[in-house]
């Protein structure tokens, strides 16, 4: 009707942002995050990639390339004798920051954002029971408590760590725990090395603390999460409240983090005193998408961090800017260039790992393939903890709208112990993949991928990624 | 445990609390701690030190402490700690003395809570409540406050000298548990000679490091001692409390080792100008196996460079706005230290651990009264 009334005016569509602008004129500062203003979302929000045009070149711009001639495959019939080697026999065993790990994927270091929080307990069985690391991000112990829950129905930062340390097996894996400046404030990790119960995981060596140095969605700034008053007027002495709890009563609060400070020598620091005052933790460093990001690496790995963490511009995210999930950051493909740069230098001891909307096996041996020992996923398990039936179609509907998700986290879905099946098929499908692509490639340990085996699809990024191009 | 040699174990001492400190041995180790107080203030009360009440609650606390933990308790709605060290406040009070014509010599007899990692429990240094006696001189750097320790350790040992038939009963009927964590024989309480030998951190490793590589029988009785195998140390960390046990026992009289590198210390302490990355502070260590008795340093003081130092330890500005307000306006070069009380009485009173200078001692991760 309005269409067909505005034909009558010779009204044309404009490629001009016009309704964005408004939107922003009516909400002021609230337009800018891409959720609406309810209070349960479900966040699964990352650089947009496919709008009108793709943006900039990613993994997807690499193929996987195998060979005809494939003499490792002979070694390995040599080496098994009676049969045929085959991807079952692709050994994808490795270490990454100083832990074994059974496969080269690890679970990001997600935050205190309500639905993952909700499932996290979950993805920790699986991953501990898989022999996966499991990354516990900022924030928890602020918003959700410590060991004593802050809320009935949301899971304290000792229960997600507990219900990983308490599966693993076989001493595989690893725990990844992140601290920043507010967490460091309750001093997390303080806690964590005088808990009685932590203790004997510390000495077996299953755990490493992360600094924070950057997210892929938000490069450069601070932790983002809206809040109800309650909270953000118990959390006003550690963070920055917008509005002021205490004098304005609105529909709900911004809660500010800062992006930390850092210059070459402080981040050296940092590592040489976790390692001094924690000497039974492990050390791993996470950064983001930055301009410098080969000297961050090189200074992370003298100053003798265990791993690095690559998080890419299209990184997940709980709640980022719509402006940095646009315009702000290195694409993950320029992440990875880094890091093969990096790698080049043979004497890095350092592990690097890299995420950033990757969430297959191709993604994992191509990552590899071009110099990282692993790679982190976060949203992938997320969404499949809440592979429940039907889940799906509410979350692609609500999210296409760019509406929320209360439906799913509140009144639909109530995540149990299944979600913990969903996630190790989830990984499973993942390693089969990987070890599909591996011997694809006549290799048959996934840690043998090199560069020979991915080339490039356009002459450009050949080049830059110091690899063969296809044409 | 009258007679003969009891079980003084961590986990016995608070079994039956009252039989334990009505014991004889333990109620003249008490005195002792009382008289080694006594000696304390009278040492620095005759210096013009001016004694202040001990700070126990505030915003912020000493974040420079390896893995232990602080306590928070809910002030009003408002977080604040328990001191685990009143360091930023001694800096606070002999630069206000300073400005008010002063002395700028202050101290307090500081409680101090520390929750300290498990593993601490096992050094016989380490309690999760203890006093310090914190130190604080104005226009000084780490060289005019090592010259403060020495003059109060040499003092407390010629007053506490007094006392040696008391002691010579303490020390003979805790002999077996001493010799046994690796602490020599005491048969005199020695007045030191100043001024006390000093090594920088480095030579101090050199001298462990070197030690290690050459007595195989010295090895040995370290992984006997600590049930570890010993191995060469670098120069950039701190000295782990078994090593330093080792330099300890190569020594019949107090000494300082200073210099300490950078990231192996608080943010408070000084760094050379001419020598970035090494420390202007120093550790002063008791002989005969007992270990580090006080840790001090010049200060740190430009809010420039505590910014950045304070960025280095991942610490967050807004948590030290009085501090970072009063170095601002009223930063003073100052240096000090914090002398455990209950190390130096078990140094003293040559105790194989250091609860057993407490009637109600708190171990680490140890439920007791």
């Amino acid at each position: 009707m309005l269409d067909s009334l505005l034909n009558i005016f010779g009204a044309k569509k404009t490629d001009y942002p016009v309704s964005e602008i408004m939107d922003r004129a009516r909400r002021g500062r609230k337009a800018i995050y891409p959720f609406s203003n309810e209070k349960f979302r479900f966040s699964i929000y990352g650089a947009s990639m496919f709008g009108d045009a793709k943006r900039f070149k990613t993994i997807d711009d690499v193929v996987i390339a195998p060979p005809q001639f494939t003499p490792h495959r002979l070694e390995k019939a040599i080496e098994l004798i009676s049969r045929e080697p085959i991807h079952h026999d692709v050994d994808t065993s490795t270490t990454i920051g100083g832990f074994s790990t059974k496969f080269p994927l690890v679970q990001s270091s997600m935050g205190s954002q309500d639905d993952w929080n909700k499932v996290a307990i979950y993805s920790a069985k699986a991953c501990a029971k898989l022999g996966l690391i499991y990354g516990i991000g900022e924030n928890i112990t602020a918003t959700w408590g410590y060991k004593e829950r802050n809320a009935a129905n949301q899971p304290s930062f000792f229960e997600r760590a507990i219900n990983y340390l308490e599966n693993v097996k076989d001493g595989l894996g690893g725990l990844v725990v992140q601290q920043n400046e507010e967490d460091a404030y309750d001093e997390l990790w303080n806690k964590m090395y005088s808990d009685k119960r932590l203790d004997e995981y510390l000495q077996q060596g299953l755990i490493a603390f992360e600094i924070k140095g950057g997210q892929g969605a938000k490069a450069g700034m601070g932790g983002e999460k809206i809040v109800d008053r309650a909270t953000a007027k118990r959390l006003k002495q550690k963070y920055t409240m917008f509005p002021d709890p205490d004098e304005i009563e609105a529909e709900y609060y911004e809660r500010h983090s800062s992006p930390d400070i850092f210059t070459e020598e402080i981040l050296e620091r940092r590592i040489k005193k976790l390692h001094n005052d924690y000497p039974n933790a492990k050390v791993w460093f996470k950064t983001g998408p930055y301009r410098d990001l080969e000297k961050v690496i090189e200074i992370a790995s003298r100053a003798g961090a265990d791993n690095i963490t690559v998080d890419g511009k299209e990184g997940g995210t709980g709640m980022s800017p719509g402006v940095a999930l646009n315009d702000l950051g290195m694409p993950t493909l320029a992440c990875i260039k880094a890091i093969r740069r990096a790698k080049e230098k043979k004497d890095a001891k350092t592990s690097i790992i890299v995420s950033g909307r990757l969430y297959n096996g191709a993604h994992i041996v191509k990552a590899m393939a071009l110099g990282a020992n692993g790679i982190a996923m976060g949203r992938p398990f997320l969404l499949s903890a809440y592979a429940y039936p039907f889940a799906d179609h509410f979350i692609e509907h609500e999210l296409y709208n760019n509406r929320v998700m209360r439906f799913i986290s509140t009144d639909i879905i109530h995540p149990d112990e299944r979600s913990v099946g969903f996630v190790r098929n989830f990984v499973d499908s993942v390693e089969i993949e990987s070890k599909l692509l591996t011997a694809a490639v006549g290799k048959y340990k996934m840690r043998d991928l090199s560069t020979e085996d991915v080339e490039a699809h356009d002459p450009t990024i050949a080049e830059s990624l110091n690899i063969k191009s296809v044409l | 445990m009258a007679d003969k040699v009891h079980d003084i174990s961590a986990q016995a001492f608070s079994k039956d609390i009252f039989t334990t400190i009505s014991e004889p041995h333990m109620q003249r180790v008490y005195s002792m701690y009382d008289k080694v107080s006594a000696s304390i203030r009278e040492h620095l009360n005759a210096n013009h030190f001016q004694e202040h009440k001990a700070i126990i609650l505030g915003p912020v606390t000493d974040p420079g402490i390896r893995g232990s933990k602080q306590v928070t308790v809910d002030y009003y709605g408002y977080e604040y700690k328990t001191m685990s060290s009143a360091i930023l406040y001694k800096q606070l009070l002999s630069a206000a003395s300073k400005k008010a014509g002063g002395s700028g010599k202050i101290y307090f007899f500081a409680d101090n809570i520390r929750l300290e990692p498990i593993e601490t429990a096992q050094t016989d240094r380490h309690l999760a409540e203890f006093i310090q006696v914190d130190i604080e001189v104005a226009d000084t750097d780490h060289f005019g406050a090592m010259k403060v320790g020495e003059d109060l350790v040499a003092s407390v040992c010629r007053s506490m000298k007094r006392y040696e038939p008391e002691l010579k009963e303490i020390w003979a009927f805790f002999e077996p548990h001493s010799t046994a964590r690796g602490l020599k024989k005491r048969t005199e309480l020695k007045v030191p000679t100043s001024p006390f030998k000093k090594y920088t951190h480095r030579e101090v490793i050199d001298l462990i490091n070197e030690k290690i590589d050459s007595d195989p029988e010295l090895k040995k009785h370290m992984e006997r001692l600590f049930k570890f195998v010993p191995k060469p140390l670098s120069y950039n960390s701190e000295i782990p409390w078994e090593y330093e046990w080792l330099v300890s026992s190569l020594h019949d009289e107090p000494f300082f080792i200073y210099d300490y590198p950078k990231g192996s210390r608080g943010f408070y302490d000084r760094e050379y100008k001419d020598k970035p990355g090494l420390l202007m502070d120093f550790d002063l260590i008791f002989p005969e196996g007992y270990g580090e008795a006080a840790s001090g340093a010049a200060r740190e003081y430009e809010i420039n460079k505590i910014i950045a130092r304070m960025k280095e330890t991942g610490e967050k500005l807004e948590k030290y706005k009085w501090y970072l307000e009063f170095l601002q306006k009223n930063g003073t070069a100052t240096a000090g230290f914090g002398i455990g009380l209950e190390r130096t009485v078990r140094y003293i009173c040559a105790l194989p651990s250091i609860y057993l200078t407490l009637p109600c001692p708190k171990i680490p991760g140890l439920y007791s009264p």
